[in-house]
Protein backbone atom coordinates (compact mmCIF):
# COMPACT_ATOMS: atom_id res chain seq x y z
CA UNK A 1 0.00 0.00 0.00
CA UNK A 2 1.23 3.38 -1.12
CA UNK A 3 1.80 6.48 1.33
CA UNK A 4 -1.11 8.11 -1.21
CA UNK A 5 -3.71 5.85 0.07
CA UNK A 6 -2.70 6.13 3.86
CA UNK A 7 -3.64 9.67 3.18
CA UNK A 8 -7.00 8.32 1.31
CA UNK A 9 -7.43 6.18 4.47
CA UNK A 10 -7.30 9.00 6.79
CA UNK A 11 -9.59 11.34 4.85
CA UNK A 12 -12.07 8.68 4.80
CA UNK A 13 -11.79 8.31 8.44
CA UNK A 14 -12.15 11.99 9.13
CA UNK A 15 -15.16 12.65 6.69
CA UNK A 16 -17.13 9.73 8.30
CA UNK A 17 -16.51 11.16 11.69
CA UNK A 18 -17.55 14.60 10.26
CA UNK A 19 -20.72 12.80 9.23
CA UNK A 20 -21.62 11.31 12.47
CA UNK A 21 -25.23 12.36 14.44
CA UNK A 22 -24.83 14.17 16.92
CA UNK A 23 -27.76 16.53 17.28
CA UNK A 24 -28.21 17.65 20.46
CA UNK A 25 -31.15 16.51 22.84
CA UNK A 26 -34.00 18.63 23.47
CA UNK A 27 -32.83 18.25 27.29
CA UNK A 28 -29.56 19.71 26.61
CA UNK A 29 -31.16 22.90 24.62
CA UNK A 30 -33.76 23.54 27.92
CA UNK A 31 -30.84 23.13 29.99
CA UNK A 32 -28.40 25.60 28.29
CA UNK A 33 -31.66 27.90 27.85
CA UNK A 34 -31.87 28.14 31.53
CA UNK A 35 -28.49 28.47 32.08
CA UNK A 36 -29.05 31.79 30.15
CA UNK A 37 -32.19 32.61 31.87
CA UNK A 38 -30.18 32.18 35.46
CA UNK A 39 -27.42 34.64 34.17
CA UNK A 40 -29.85 36.95 32.80
CA UNK A 41 -31.92 36.98 35.91
CA UNK A 42 -28.68 37.91 37.58
CA UNK A 43 -27.22 40.33 35.36
CA UNK A 44 -30.56 42.77 35.39
CA UNK A 45 -31.27 42.35 39.28
CA UNK A 46 -31.71 45.68 40.02
CA UNK A 47 -29.85 47.31 42.93
CA UNK A 48 -31.43 47.19 46.34
CA UNK A 49 -33.12 50.07 47.50
CA UNK A 50 -33.95 51.21 50.91
CA UNK A 51 -37.56 52.90 51.46
CA UNK A 52 -36.90 56.56 52.16
CA UNK A 53 -39.32 58.79 54.27
CA UNK A 54 -39.91 62.77 53.53
CA UNK A 55 -37.39 63.61 56.51
CA UNK A 56 -34.57 61.05 55.10
CA UNK A 57 -35.67 62.79 51.69
CA UNK A 58 -35.12 66.37 53.01
CA UNK A 59 -32.18 65.86 55.16
CA UNK A 60 -30.07 64.15 51.35
CA UNK A 61 -31.43 67.86 49.79
CA UNK A 62 -30.16 70.18 52.54
CA UNK A 63 -26.79 68.32 52.77
CA UNK A 64 -26.85 65.51 55.42
CA UNK A 65 -27.11 65.92 58.96
CA UNK A 66 -23.83 68.20 59.45
CA UNK A 67 -25.75 70.64 57.29
CA UNK A 68 -28.79 70.14 59.29
CA UNK A 69 -26.79 71.37 62.13
CA UNK A 70 -25.29 74.43 60.86
CA UNK A 71 -28.75 75.55 59.66
CA UNK A 72 -30.41 75.00 63.03
CA UNK A 73 -27.99 76.94 64.67
CA UNK A 74 -28.04 79.68 62.38
CA UNK A 75 -31.82 79.91 63.02
CA UNK A 76 -31.54 79.83 66.23
CA UNK A 77 -28.93 82.84 66.49
CA UNK A 78 -31.04 84.57 64.14
CA UNK A 79 -34.13 84.59 66.37
CA UNK A 80 -32.00 85.57 69.70
CA UNK A 81 -30.84 88.07 67.89
CA UNK A 82 -34.27 89.48 66.72
CA UNK A 83 -35.67 88.98 70.62
CA UNK A 84 -32.98 90.35 72.54
CA UNK A 85 -29.99 92.59 70.40
CA UNK A 86 -27.35 93.18 72.39
CA UNK A 87 -26.19 96.46 73.22
CA UNK A 88 -23.56 96.27 70.74
CA UNK A 89 -25.80 95.96 67.99
CA UNK A 90 -27.43 98.94 68.59
CA UNK A 91 -24.44 100.92 69.15
CA UNK A 92 -23.36 99.64 65.23
CA UNK A 93 -26.84 100.67 63.91
CA UNK A 94 -26.72 104.11 65.55
CA UNK A 95 -22.86 104.97 63.95
CA UNK A 96 -24.31 103.83 60.48
CA UNK A 97 -27.88 105.76 60.74
CA UNK A 98 -26.81 108.35 62.92
CA UNK A 99 -29.18 107.85 65.61
CA UNK A 100 -31.68 105.09 66.45
CA UNK A 101 -34.66 104.43 63.63
CA UNK A 102 -37.70 102.35 64.59
CA UNK A 103 -39.14 100.73 61.74
CA UNK A 104 -42.70 99.54 62.35
CA UNK A 105 -43.25 96.00 60.37
CA UNK A 106 -46.87 97.01 60.41
CA UNK A 107 -49.24 100.53 59.87
CA UNK A 108 -50.88 100.25 63.19
CA UNK A 109 -53.29 102.96 62.71
CA UNK A 110 -54.15 100.87 59.96
CA UNK A 111 -54.80 97.27 61.49
CA UNK A 112 -56.66 99.08 64.52
CA UNK A 113 -59.25 100.73 61.87
CA UNK A 114 -58.18 104.58 63.34
CA UNK A 115 -57.26 106.01 60.40
CA UNK A 116 -60.26 108.35 59.37
CA UNK B 1 -37.50 39.24 11.02
CA UNK B 2 -36.08 35.51 10.50
CA UNK B 3 -33.67 36.63 8.50
CA UNK B 4 -32.75 39.49 10.35
CA UNK B 5 -32.32 36.85 12.98
CA UNK B 6 -30.58 34.74 10.79
CA UNK B 7 -28.15 37.56 9.59
CA UNK B 8 -27.27 39.15 12.96
CA UNK B 9 -23.57 38.16 13.98
CA UNK B 10 -22.87 35.77 17.24
CA UNK B 11 -21.11 38.70 18.81
CA UNK B 12 -24.03 41.01 17.68
CA UNK B 13 -26.41 38.44 19.58
CA UNK B 14 -24.01 38.06 22.54
CA UNK B 15 -24.20 41.81 22.82
CA UNK B 16 -28.06 41.55 22.94
CA UNK B 17 -28.30 38.61 25.64
CA UNK B 18 -25.45 40.85 27.69
CA UNK B 19 -28.79 43.83 27.50
CA UNK B 20 -30.77 41.46 28.66
CA UNK B 21 -32.45 40.26 25.16
CA UNK B 22 -33.40 36.45 26.29
CA UNK B 23 -34.55 35.60 22.52
CA UNK B 24 -30.71 36.66 21.71
CA UNK B 25 -29.81 33.32 23.66
CA UNK B 26 -32.36 31.57 21.94
CA UNK B 27 -30.63 32.26 18.21
CA UNK B 28 -27.15 31.71 20.14
CA UNK B 29 -28.40 28.40 21.50
CA UNK B 30 -29.73 26.99 18.39
CA UNK B 31 -27.05 28.31 16.14
CA UNK B 32 -24.46 27.27 18.66
CA UNK B 33 -24.71 24.19 20.17
CA UNK B 34 -24.53 21.70 17.48
CA UNK B 35 -21.04 23.25 16.66
CA UNK B 36 -20.26 22.55 20.13
CA UNK B 37 -21.67 19.32 20.50
CA UNK B 38 -20.12 17.91 17.67
CA UNK B 39 -16.95 18.54 18.81
CA UNK B 40 -16.92 17.78 22.11
CA UNK B 41 -18.52 14.27 20.55
CA UNK B 42 -16.15 13.76 18.34
CA UNK B 43 -13.35 14.67 21.02
CA UNK B 44 -14.31 12.44 23.74
CA UNK B 45 -16.72 10.33 22.28
CA UNK B 46 -19.58 9.84 24.48
CA UNK B 47 -22.73 11.66 24.20
CA UNK B 48 -23.44 11.87 28.22
CA UNK B 49 -19.68 13.35 28.51
CA UNK B 50 -19.97 15.51 25.53
CA UNK B 51 -23.25 17.06 25.86
CA UNK B 52 -21.65 17.87 29.55
CA UNK B 53 -19.02 20.06 27.85
CA UNK B 54 -21.74 21.43 25.96
CA UNK B 55 -23.25 22.79 28.96
CA UNK B 56 -20.31 24.15 30.32
CA UNK B 57 -19.15 25.84 26.78
CA UNK B 58 -22.33 27.73 26.94
CA UNK B 59 -22.85 28.64 30.55
CA UNK B 60 -19.09 30.17 29.78
CA UNK B 61 -20.33 32.27 26.79
CA UNK B 62 -23.11 33.13 29.04
CA UNK B 63 -21.22 34.53 31.99
CA UNK B 64 -18.68 35.98 29.69
CA UNK B 65 -21.22 38.07 27.38
CA UNK B 66 -21.37 41.36 29.09
CA UNK B 67 -17.06 41.37 28.85
CA UNK B 68 -17.62 40.34 25.38
CA UNK B 69 -14.85 42.32 23.27
CA UNK B 70 -15.14 41.72 19.73
CA UNK B 71 -12.20 42.72 18.96
CA UNK B 72 -10.33 40.05 20.84
CA UNK B 73 -11.61 37.02 18.50
CA UNK B 74 -14.93 35.52 17.06
CA UNK B 75 -17.22 33.93 19.19
CA UNK B 76 -17.24 30.39 17.40
CA UNK B 77 -13.09 30.11 17.84
CA UNK B 78 -13.19 31.52 21.12
CA UNK B 79 -15.64 28.32 21.94
CA UNK B 80 -13.45 26.20 19.98
CA UNK B 81 -11.29 27.26 22.31
CA UNK B 82 -12.75 26.74 25.33
CA UNK B 83 -14.54 23.02 24.16
CA UNK B 84 -11.41 21.97 23.24
CA UNK B 85 -9.96 22.68 26.76
CA UNK B 86 -12.44 21.66 28.47
CA UNK B 87 -12.24 17.97 26.42
CA UNK B 88 -8.69 17.73 27.07
CA UNK B 89 -9.08 18.23 30.92
CA UNK B 90 -11.30 15.46 30.80
CA UNK B 91 -9.55 13.26 28.90
CA UNK B 92 -6.35 14.01 30.90
CA UNK B 93 -8.17 12.88 34.07
CA UNK B 94 -9.42 9.97 32.92
CA UNK B 95 -6.11 8.57 32.02
CA UNK B 96 -6.19 10.39 28.20
CA UNK B 97 -7.02 7.73 25.94
CA UNK B 98 -10.20 6.13 25.69
CA UNK B 99 -11.15 2.99 25.47
CA UNK B 100 -12.53 1.26 22.10
CA UNK B 101 -15.24 -0.46 24.48
CA UNK B 102 -16.48 3.07 26.10
CA UNK B 103 -17.33 5.15 22.33
CA UNK B 104 -20.83 5.13 21.52
CA UNK B 105 -21.21 4.90 18.04
CA UNK B 106 -24.35 6.85 16.93
CA UNK B 107 -26.84 5.16 14.46
CA UNK B 108 -26.11 5.97 10.86
CA UNK B 109 -28.28 5.29 7.10
CA UNK B 110 -25.40 2.65 6.12
CA UNK B 111 -26.08 0.55 3.19
CA UNK B 112 -25.60 -2.62 4.49
CA UNK B 113 -24.85 -3.74 7.85
CA UNK B 114 -21.77 -5.42 7.19
CA UNK B 115 -20.06 -2.41 5.82
CA UNK B 116 -22.06 0.00 9.00
CA UNK B 117 -19.94 -2.46 10.96
CA UNK B 118 -16.84 -2.25 8.79
CA UNK B 119 -17.08 2.10 8.77
CA UNK B 120 -17.67 1.83 12.42
CA UNK B 121 -14.61 -0.04 13.38
CA UNK B 122 -12.79 1.94 11.48
CA UNK B 123 -14.30 5.55 12.83
CA UNK B 124 -13.47 4.11 16.16
CA UNK B 125 -9.97 2.92 15.53
CA UNK B 126 -9.22 6.39 14.16
CA UNK B 127 -10.62 8.04 17.33
CA UNK B 128 -8.94 5.88 19.37
CA UNK B 129 -5.80 6.38 17.24
CA UNK B 130 -6.28 10.29 17.76
CA UNK B 131 -6.86 9.58 21.68
CA UNK B 132 -2.89 8.47 21.69
CA UNK B 133 -1.62 11.35 20.12
CA UNK B 134 0.19 13.73 22.16
CA UNK B 135 -2.50 16.29 23.18
CA UNK B 136 -1.43 19.85 21.01
CA UNK B 137 -1.14 16.80 18.01
CA UNK B 138 -4.53 15.51 18.78
CA UNK B 139 -5.75 19.02 18.74
CA UNK B 140 -4.35 20.52 15.78
CA UNK B 141 -5.68 17.13 13.66
CA UNK B 142 -9.00 17.73 15.26
CA UNK B 143 -9.60 20.75 14.62
CA UNK B 144 -8.29 21.06 11.31
CA UNK B 145 -9.89 17.62 9.54
CA UNK B 146 -12.54 16.72 11.82
CA UNK B 147 -13.47 20.63 12.39
CA UNK B 148 -12.66 21.57 8.89
CA UNK B 149 -11.02 25.30 10.32
CA UNK B 150 -8.01 26.67 8.52
CA UNK B 151 -4.43 26.62 9.95
CA UNK B 152 -4.82 30.51 11.10
CA UNK B 153 -8.17 30.00 13.03
CA UNK B 154 -6.46 26.77 14.40
CA UNK B 155 -2.94 28.65 15.38
CA UNK B 156 -5.42 31.30 17.28
CA UNK B 157 -7.03 28.58 19.13
CA UNK B 158 -4.35 27.04 20.20
CA UNK B 159 -2.05 30.11 20.84
CA UNK B 160 0.21 29.44 18.26
CA UNK B 161 1.63 30.22 14.75
CA UNK B 162 0.67 28.79 11.86
CA UNK B 163 3.80 27.24 10.77
CA UNK B 164 3.58 25.52 14.16
CA UNK B 165 -0.10 24.09 13.91
CA UNK B 166 1.28 22.84 9.99
CA UNK B 167 4.30 21.15 12.22
CA UNK B 168 1.66 19.75 14.51
CA UNK B 169 -0.88 18.38 11.80
CA UNK B 170 1.64 17.18 10.22
CA UNK B 171 3.37 15.25 13.04
CA UNK B 172 -0.03 13.86 14.08
CA UNK B 173 -0.88 12.33 10.59
CA UNK B 174 2.16 10.34 10.34
CA UNK B 175 1.60 8.99 13.29
CA UNK B 176 -2.28 8.24 12.93
CA UNK B 177 -1.12 6.21 9.52
CA UNK B 178 1.73 4.50 11.85
CA UNK B 179 -1.11 3.22 14.34
CA UNK B 180 -3.63 2.52 11.93
CA UNK B 181 -1.09 0.87 9.26
CA UNK B 182 -0.80 -2.75 11.82
CA UNK B 183 -4.77 -3.13 11.71
CA UNK B 184 -5.12 -2.84 8.12
CA UNK B 185 -6.45 -6.45 8.10
CA UNK B 186 -8.68 -5.85 10.76
CA UNK B 187 -9.82 -2.55 9.16
CA UNK B 188 -10.89 -4.49 5.95
CA UNK B 189 -8.40 -1.87 4.26
CA UNK B 190 -6.03 -4.67 2.26
CA UNK B 191 -9.41 -5.50 0.05
CA UNK B 192 -10.30 -2.32 -1.47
Amino acid sequence: MKMNDDDKILDAGFAQMRAQDVVPSEGLLDRIMMDADSVLAANIAPPVRTKQGLGAMVLDVIGGWPSFGGLAAATVAGLWIGVAPPAALADISAGYLGSTVEVPLFDTEILLGLDG
Amino acid sequence: MANQVTNTSDADLLAAFAAGDRSAAMTLTQRLTPRVMGQAFRMLGNRAEAEDVAQDAMMRLWKIAPDWDRDRAQVTTWLFRVVANLCTDRLRKSGRGVALDAIEEPSSDAPSAAQSLQDSARTLALRAALAELPERQARAVSLRHLEELGNPEIATIMDTNVRTVESLIARGKRALIARLSGRKAELGYEDE
